[in-house]
């Protein structure tokens, strides 16, 4: 049991934050299957972040009256618990509910979680642990959450973290420690943190404004999408190594990480077409940042500070509240975008009709199927299959048609692409600013 | 003088990364990733079509016709077909910018020598027009040379677009089949009676 600790414990604090964006590809699944509304979609994956941000310090706070293996178990458990009510939820309000419920045994498992590593590995090793299986969560959410919801359903995403949460409640309880002291006491490492949120406001626009265009904008399944973006995670990895090769002060790595993924951001919004292999560089540049900038601003919040519990509650408190910071900022911007979209694209799309080599006939009897498509699709990119698919044309008019469908969805995908440009900039613009704050907390340091 | 520090190489290859990347994306035509702008409707254009006779002619002169209009209405040749293709009363700007846009066509296609000779559509107009068996193959015995000498089809287009009830063709845009027969109809017709005009006075 005691080697399986630590692999145990890891994997939970990386399914807690994987949890922050696991669900953003099976959005439209959920939104389909419980018959909501995109504005209550939004808060599956609000609700999370927003509850694990809120309830990270209190849960900090509470840990120095508790057992630390009790603490830590009751968080697991209840997380697997809340899991498994996920899985199971046949409305919309109840899943968010459910997911409000898991952040809260997230928070605890989290603070928990990094107590029990502690205790388990020492505390450099121990918090490098914590931090890197946090760094890969984040960046695997999508990925997972994509693959899950393609290859089973959105409810599998949840399923799938029960046994091993619930097999890390024995390895929680297994590891013997004392409450910690509360004396030490350091000021939380305020730049520190607000650089952290700053990071994950830009990483949300990175992978949730990514995905969404994948797959809304694009048309790619949610499995296509979630290969795409493992870019991400792959770059991260790459970091380590060439910090260790460079040995770069941590403030130039934290400087040099946010500089990349705003590069990278400014990358994903100029793609020159709508191939998947334009979104790749720009990915590796997100995930190379990623990579510099997480794990190093979580140990420069936490090192030598104690109570520990107490300042790993606010770096988790600042991640996620920058997630719903970047969403609060971003949705209202994409979708309006996305409104604004719609003429163009319907101007693009007439252009190509009124011109198309067809038979009047055709080009008539193409216009009001694609107008019946588009009035039953509002709101969202719309798929003009269907309007093709029902079209009754003479076989050697079909060529045409067929190109005439290819045509039309490339318009589509331009105006996808150009609704989600400003929102991918601001997030640039977010990892800008965190640059900013983090060359301020070097000259102070210095 | 000392070395620079090993680090340093850390910045300088974000740089020229991000460099890299974006100038890419940039020079392969990322910037203007966007959708198709509609053309300038007061630019010159050409119209072609896929079909023969009075249904190709009547393509060509609605395509050329609407973007006529939209240029004397202020807008694109796309917004004004999507502001047509709603359900609506039509004002009359509209009804008199296509009307002025549709003669305007017929003149463009007569300059630029596209309109087909009278003769062409006189079989077409006769196979749908229910007319008396005698007179029909009466008219069809002229000579393809004399109709053209005796009626140039931009006259008979004019003459079918001042005839046309564009109000009433508009508000039926829903029912391709309905839209195809008042189209053809009205067009039919409009050939139709300034042929036989003509000809009964040729006769």
């Amino acid at each position: 049991m005691r080697r399986a600790v630590t692999p145990l414990l890891a994997v939970t604090v990386a399914m807690v934050l994987a949890d922050s964006a696991v669900v953003t590809l099976a959005l439209p699944d959920i939104l389909r299957n419980l018959d909501a509304s995109v504005g209550q979609v939004a808060w599956v994956l609000i609700a999370y972040n927003l509850v694990l941000g809120m309830a990270a310090v209190p849960a900090a706070a509470a840990f120095s009256r508790v057992q630390p293996r009790v603490f830590s178990a009751v968080g697991v458990a209840v997380f697997a618990g809340a899991s498994a009510w996920c899985a199971l939820a046949d409305s919309i309000e109840v899943l968010i509910v459910a997911r409000c419920v898991q952040a809260v045994g997230g928070a605890l498992a989290l603070i928990g979680c990094l107590e029990q590593l502690v205790e388990v590995r020492g505390e450099r090793r121990g918090i490098a642990t914590w931090v890197t299986a946090g760094v890969v969560g984040t960046a695997a959410g999508p990925v997972a959450g994509g693959l899950l919801t393609q290859a089973i359903s959105w409810q599998a995403i949840f399923v799938v973290q029960v046994p091993f949460a619930l097999l890390a409640v024995p390895a929680a309880l297994s590891v013997a420690s004392a409450p910690p002291r509360a004396s030490d006491r350091h000021r939380p490492a305020v730049r520190a943190n607000v650089t952290l949120a700053l990071m994950s406001a830009a990483l949300t626009a990175a992978l949730f404004l990514l995905v969404l265009l994948l797959v809304e904008g694009w048309g790619r399944s949610p499995a296509t999408a979630a290969v795409t973006v493992s870019v991400v995670p792959l770059a991260a990895l790459g970091a380590r190594p060439l910090v260790r090769l460079l040995r770069p002060p941590p403030d130039v790595e934290v400087a040099v990480g946010c500089f990349l993924v705003a590069g990278g951001l400014v990358g994903l919004a100029v793609p020159p077409s709508a191939h998947l292999v334009w979104t790749i560089a720009p990915q590796a540049l997100v995930g190379l940042g990623l990579g510099l900038t997480v794990d190093r601003l979580t140990s420069q919040a936490m090192e030598m500070r104690l109570p520990r519990a107490r300042h790993a509650g606010w770096t988790i408190s600042a991640r996620h509240v920058g997630v719903v910071l970047g969403l609060a900022v971003l949705t209202p911007v994409f979708t309006a975008d996305l409104r604004d979209a719609e003429q163009p694209a319907q101007e693009a799309i007439t252009s190509l009709v009124l011109d198309s080599p067809l038979q009047p006939e055709d080009k008539i009897a193409v216009a009001q199927a694609l107008g019946d498509a588009l009035s039953d699709q509002q709101g969202q990119v719309p798929d003009l299959h269907s309007a093709f698919a029902t079209l009754d044309v003479a076989p050697q008019d079909r060529p045409a048609t067929d190109r005439l469908e290819r045509d039309l969805d490339a318009q589509l995908e331009r105006a996808a692409t150009w609704a989600f440009r400003d929102s991918f900039l601001i997030g640039a613009g977010i990892a800008l600013l965190a640059l900013l704050s983090s060359i301020r907390l070097r000259r102070r340091t210095a | 003088m000392t070395a620079p520090p090993r680090w340093i190489a850390l910045p300088l290859a974000a740089v020229l990364l991000v460099c890299g990347v974006i100038g890419v994306q940039l020079a392969n035509g990322g910037g203007t990733y966007e959708p198709l702008r509609p053309a300038d409707p007061c630019a010159e254009r050409t119209a072609t079509s896929r079909a023969d006779g009075i249904d190709g002619l009547t393509e060509r002169l609605v395509l050329l016709g609407v973007n006529d209009a939209a240029c004397r209405l202020g807008v694109t040749r796309e917004a004004l077909t999507l502001e047509l293709a709603q359900s609506g009363a039509r004002t009359d700007a509209e009804i008199d910018a296509l009307r002025a846009g549709l003669l305007s066509a017929v003149r463009q296609m007569k300059k630029d020598g596209s309109l087909p000779p009278a003769s062409d559509l006189v079989d077409e107009a006769l196979d749908s027009a229910n007319l008396n068996g005698l007179l029909e193959r009466a008219i069809r015995l002229v000579p393809d040379s004399v109709i053209n000498r005796a009626l140039r089809t931009d006259d008979v287009l004019e003459r079918a677009i001042e005839d046309l009830d564009l109000r009433a063709l508009l508000a039926n845009l829903d029912d391709q089949d309905d839209l195809e027969r008042q189209v053809e109809a009205a067009v039919t017709e409009a050939v139709k009676e300034s042929l036989l005009a003509r000809l009964r006075n040729l006769l």
